[in-house]
């Protein structure tokens, strides 16, 4: 399993300089594998949406070194030249709040990304089309995203993330507006995803609901991270 | 790949074809007011145009006779005639005024034609749209449409009245004046011949003055107020070129040998687009400029307010991956977009209003192309601002935070 | 039936709405401006005659205008007629005040009857001595009366008798300086030479008018007439004994039949027209005031028959006089030859038609050869 997932080490964040400089980060280190579905939790302030940030490429960590499968993306400063096409192809995103493009209809925000990538228009929607049949939710592939429930956004918004195959899915509050039920749901799917693709993810959270659902959990605290074992409990 | 920009007008087609029609009428403002002063160039070239000559002869050292008032004796045009190079030379009189049709009154500019020559000859419109030419040396009119006569209407100059026997169109003053065409000893009378009660208290003023009328010499005071009434004056004369001589030369000729200045065609326009409505101009200049700055304003706050709008998914959208000129060139289309529409309901709305303007508006298309890569440029540049913001969108803001 | 997305609902409107847009700007584009096609009225070239005649302006005038005044100087005493009378041919008009005259008269009267008693008494001496000596000279051969009485006799006689003719020519004399006062009285007296209407009273009575000085103007209304000029340009065919249409400017409308009397023989220059006498047929019942306005049509015989185009549709092409006929829905410029007028507007062709041909009569512009035109039955209608 070694060959997928994600593995952080002795990640550093500094804002400012000098007399003024403040880590946010101060070491985390993770380790994620392929299939597996992790739990990201910390207080506000704790540098979880920073840890975030740094792991989805839109910034720079200080220090440190980040593997992504068997490619050392990060070493003391990014391995990779184009930064944009790392996030496209490398890295899903699912968000607290789902952020679909409002004039594209849902099977194209979904196909935006393979699109983004350079597929033809009509692959990059048959694939789109295939998530969203296996997320249940084709019978709105041509609604506007206004036009969807909560629940349903967010399954779009997770086939987005999944569409392009990513090693790793950084999910951000994914369940946040959720009821229970629904977020059982969405945790469900990511579990069956991860399973299903072979992905990597880490829901940052704090939905008292969903975090016994993880197998492990990692606490952020000051900037440091630890690692916990989860209750794993069953989701059915 | 789709096309971002397209979808995000379908999305919001409503929204953007009113803001492309509010613009589409800012800009049929602006080609209006090119319009506006392509008409009074026009309405200066129409003038010349319809004179039909090829040299002017105007009163010594005068711009006449449009732009200055300038008086030739009338029977100069004969030995103009005898020099070499000329074709045709007629006597003209101009002469603006009101002239008055029942009730009501319209200011016009009263030309005075020689009859009875061929309706070729320099002074007469070219072109009728009813009616015939003037046949009767006096007291019958040709008019121009704008003075909304009518054929057989009889109208007032002066003391006379005339019929009105053919109506022609576009034949205005500089000013934009409708013209109306009388025979020539008609419009020196008009011109040069007072009011009745100014004709009465002068001729008592010569009545009272002694050495006017002497008791001894009882035709005396009659032979001086006949000749006080007389003239003998016209504005211009109406030169037209025989084949092969050239406008200059033969000008040259006039203005050595009769002591008097003449214009040539090119002379002329100078003098009615340069100098005459020259200030007008500028203001309409001014007025585009303005109109200009105005439109750019508005495509540019309403580019930047659509991405605002947007800035989130903007976000978005970089975060998932896509490029900078991706995002640009959607905020580009959407801008051209806006103004190809704003351009087109400009035209269109500018072509509806020209004729419900008083004085003449003259859309060319020469204009309308200019117009149209003038709107595409503002376009661009207007949306230079909203651009750079969204290429400053920071991807991490879509991550929460 | 397949359900139409909400995407394809608005791609479908926003295309119309393009579209119709669009659609219209082309239209606009063509339909209007400098790219517009240019409406035209066409009409078929006529044959006939032109009717030619001539359009002149004039003033009514009287042909004599008598001007009776005073060959003295002197007051008028009596004016007995005023603007607007009739008058009868030697009727007293007036008098002028004669002043001494009558006195002078009275004298020279008496003068002459004592010249004539004078007269009868040479008269008298002289039939005496010539009785005397018609009787010495009977009696003288028989030698009764001596040479010397008889001589004395004789001379008595030629005394009286050239006392006699001295007392005639006195008389002759006295008669005639009476004659010549009696004269003078006439000339104070103002007649009328003709019958006619005073047109003109200079004076009022009491007036000191000098000799010559117009008192009365008076004419015949019978011999009023149009004095017309006719610009020179196009009076060809001006001659007397044309029939004339006379349009009096205060009776606009009304026209009055009379012909051309005679056309004189100077022109005037200044004005560059020519000048002719036109006379009424029969004079209007109201004599028309002295110096109106009138407008003359004289009608020239008309002209043999030919192509005839109207007058508005007459160019004037890269120094071509012309027509633009239009020939299988395409312009061309033919040249022509011009002849006479009519008043109407119509014009003769000499050459360059042969009739029939459909040519534009009136254009909203100038037209070229390359322009596009658009055939309309009238342009103000179509431009409503």
């Amino acid at each position: 399993m070694s060959g997928k997932g994600i593995r952080i080490e002795g990640l550093k964040k500094r804002y400012g300089e000098g007399n003024t400089a403040v880590y946010a980060l101060k070491n985390v280190d993770m380790q994620v594998d392929a299939g597996e579905v992790v739990g990201l939790i910390g207080p506000s302030g704790s540098g979880k949406t920073t840890l975030l940030k740094c792991l989805g490429a839109v910034i720079d960590p200080t220090e440190g070194r980040m593997t992504l499968g068997n490619e050392v993306i990060f070493d003391n400063g990014w391995k990779v030249r184009d930064l944009r096409a790392l996030r496209r192809d490398k890295i899903g995103f699912v968000f607290q709040a789902p952020y679909l493009i409002p004039f594209l209809d849902v099977t194209d925000n979904v196909a935006l990304l393979p699109m983004l990538a350079g597929a033809p228009n009509e692959e990059a929607r048959k694939r789109a089309k295939d998530l969203l049949a296996a997320l249940d939710v084709q019978h709105r592939a041509n609604a506007m995203p206004s036009q969807l429930s909560g629940g349903e956004q967010q399954r779009v918004a997770i086939a987005r993330g999944l569409v392009n195959r990513p090693p790793i899915i950084l999910a951000d509050e994914p369940t946040a507006p959720l009821d229970s039920a629904r977020a059982m749901a969405v945790i469900r799917i990511l579990n069956n995803m991860a399973q299903e693709f072979e992905t990597a993810i880490i829901v940052v959270t704090h939905d008292e609901k969903i975090i016994p659902t993880f197998k492990r959990i990692y606490h952020i605290r000051d900037g440091i991270t630890h690692e916990e074992v989860g209750e794993g409990r069953n989701i059915e | 790949m789709i096309n971002l920009a397209s979808r995000d007008i379908l999305h919001a087609w409503g929204k953007f074809v009113f803001t492309g029609i509010g613009l589409g009428l800012l800009i049929g403002v602006t080609l209006v007011m090119a319009g506006v002063y392509r008409g009074m160039v026009d309405d200066g070239k129409a003038l010349l145009d319809n004179s039909r000559a090829d040299l002017w002869v105007v009163q010594k050292d005068t711009l006449g006779p449009y732009a200055e008032s300038s008086s030739v004796n009338d029977d100069i045009y004969r030995s103009i005639m005898l020099m070499p190079g000329i074709q045709q030379a007629v006597n003209v009189t101009y002469l603006t005024m009101q002239v008055r049709k029942e009730g009501k009154d319209v200011r016009a500019m009263v030309v005075g034609i020689t009859p009875n020559t061929e309706p070729t000859y320099p002074g007469w419109p070219p072109y009728l749209v009813s009616g015939r030419q003037i046949t009767r040396s006096h007291y019958e009119a040709v008019a121009d449409v704008k003075t909304g006569f009518q054929l057989g209407d009889k109208i007032t100059i002066r003391r006379n009245k005339y019929e009105v026997v053919g109506l022609t169109r576009r034949m205005v003053s500089s000013s934009g004046d409708p013209m109306i065409f009388i025979p020539l000893k008609d419009a020196q009378e008009a011109q040069f011949l007072k009011d009745n009660d100014a004709i009465l208290q002068s001729r008592r003023r010569v009545e009272g003055n002694p050495v006017f009328n002497q008791p001894g010499i009882p035709n005396l005071l009659e032979a001086t107020l006949a000749a006080q009434n007389t003239n003998s004056y016209v504005n211009a004369v109406l030169i037209r070129l025989a084949p092969d001589f050239s406008s200059e030369e033969v000008a040259e000729n006039i203005t050595r040998w009769k002591r008097l200045t003449v214009y040539t065609r090119i002379q002329m326009e100078a003098i009615l687009v340069g100098k005459l409505i020259a200030t007008s101009a500028k203001q309409i200049a001014m007025f585009l400029v303005i109109l200009a700055v105005v439109s750019a304003a508005i495509v540019a706050f309403i580019i930047y307010t659509l991405t605002m709008d947007k800035i989130r998914e903007i976000a978005v959208l970089k975060l998932i991956g896509t490029r900078n000129r991706t995002i640009a060139s959607m905020i580009l289309q959407q801008a051209l977009a806006l103004g190809f529409i704003g351009f087109i309901v400009g035209k269109i709305s500018a072509t509806f209003a020209a004729p419900a303007f008083p004085k003449y508006v003259l859309l060319t298309p020469q204009d309308s192309i200019a117009g149209f890569f003038i709107v595409m440029l503002i376009c661009t540049l207007a949306s230079i601002v909203a651009i750079r913001i969204a290429i400053k969108v920071d991807p991490a803001e879509a991550i929460g935070g | 039936m397949k359900k139409i997305s909400p995407i394809n609902r608005r791609k479908i409107s926003i295309t119309l709405v393009l579209l119709s847009l669009f659609v219209t700007f082309i239209y606009v584009g063509l339909r209007s401006g400098p790219l517009a096609p240019i409406r035209v009225v066409v009409a078929k070239v006529d044959r006939g005659e032109v009717a030619t005649s001539l359009f002149g302006l004039g003033t009514v005038e009287a042909r004599n205008t008598h001007k009776i005044g005073p060959t003295i100087t002197g007051r008028t005493k009596i004016l007995t007629v005023d603007i607007g009378d009739a008058v009868q041919a030697g009727q007293l008009l007036g008098e002028m005040d004669s002043i001494d005259l009558e006195s002078r008269a009275a004298s020279q009267s008496a003068s002459i009857r004592r010249i004539e008693a004078s007269s009868y008494q040479a008269e008298a001496t002289h039939s005496y001595a010539k009785g005397e000596a018609d009787r010495a000279e009977k009696l003288f051969p028989a030698g009764a009366v001596s040479k010397s009485l008889l001589d004395s006799r004789r001379k008595e006689l030629r005394i009286a008798e050239a006392d006699l003719l001295a007392a005639r020519e006195d008389l002759a004399r006295a008669k005639s300086d009476y004659d010549a006062i009696k004269n003078q009285l006439d000339n104070a007296r103002l007649v009328s030479p003709i019958e006619g209407i005073v047109v003109l009273r200079n004076a009022e009575v009491g007036t000191t008018v000098v000799a010559g000085q117009t008192v009365f103007e008076i004419i015949d209304p019978k011999s009023i007439w149009i004095n017309a000029r006719f610009d020179q340009i196009s009076s060809s065919g001006l001659k007397e004994n044309l029939s004339a249409k006379i349009v009096l400017r205060s009776r606009n409308g009304e026209s009055l039949k009379g012909q051309v009397l005679y056309v004189e023989p100077k022109a005037d220059s200044v004005t560059e027209e020519m000048l002719a006498k036109v006379i009424f047929d029969t004079p209007p019942e109201s004599l028309p005031p002295l110096g109106e306005l009138a407008e003359v049509t004289v009608s020239l015989p008309p002209l043999v028959s030919s192509p005839i185009v109207p007058n508005a549709s007459i160019q004037y092409v890269d120094g071509k006089t012309g027509v633009w006929e239009i020939k299988d829905g395409s312009l061309s410029f033919v040249p022509v030859v011009l002849g006479s007028s009519d008043l109407d507007g119509h014009v003769q062709v000499r050459e360059g038609l042969k009739g029939g041909e459909d040519i534009v009569v009136y254009s909203e512009k100038s037209l070229s050869v390359h322009s596009r035109i658009h055939v309309v039955d009238g342009i103000q209608e179509a431009v409503r």
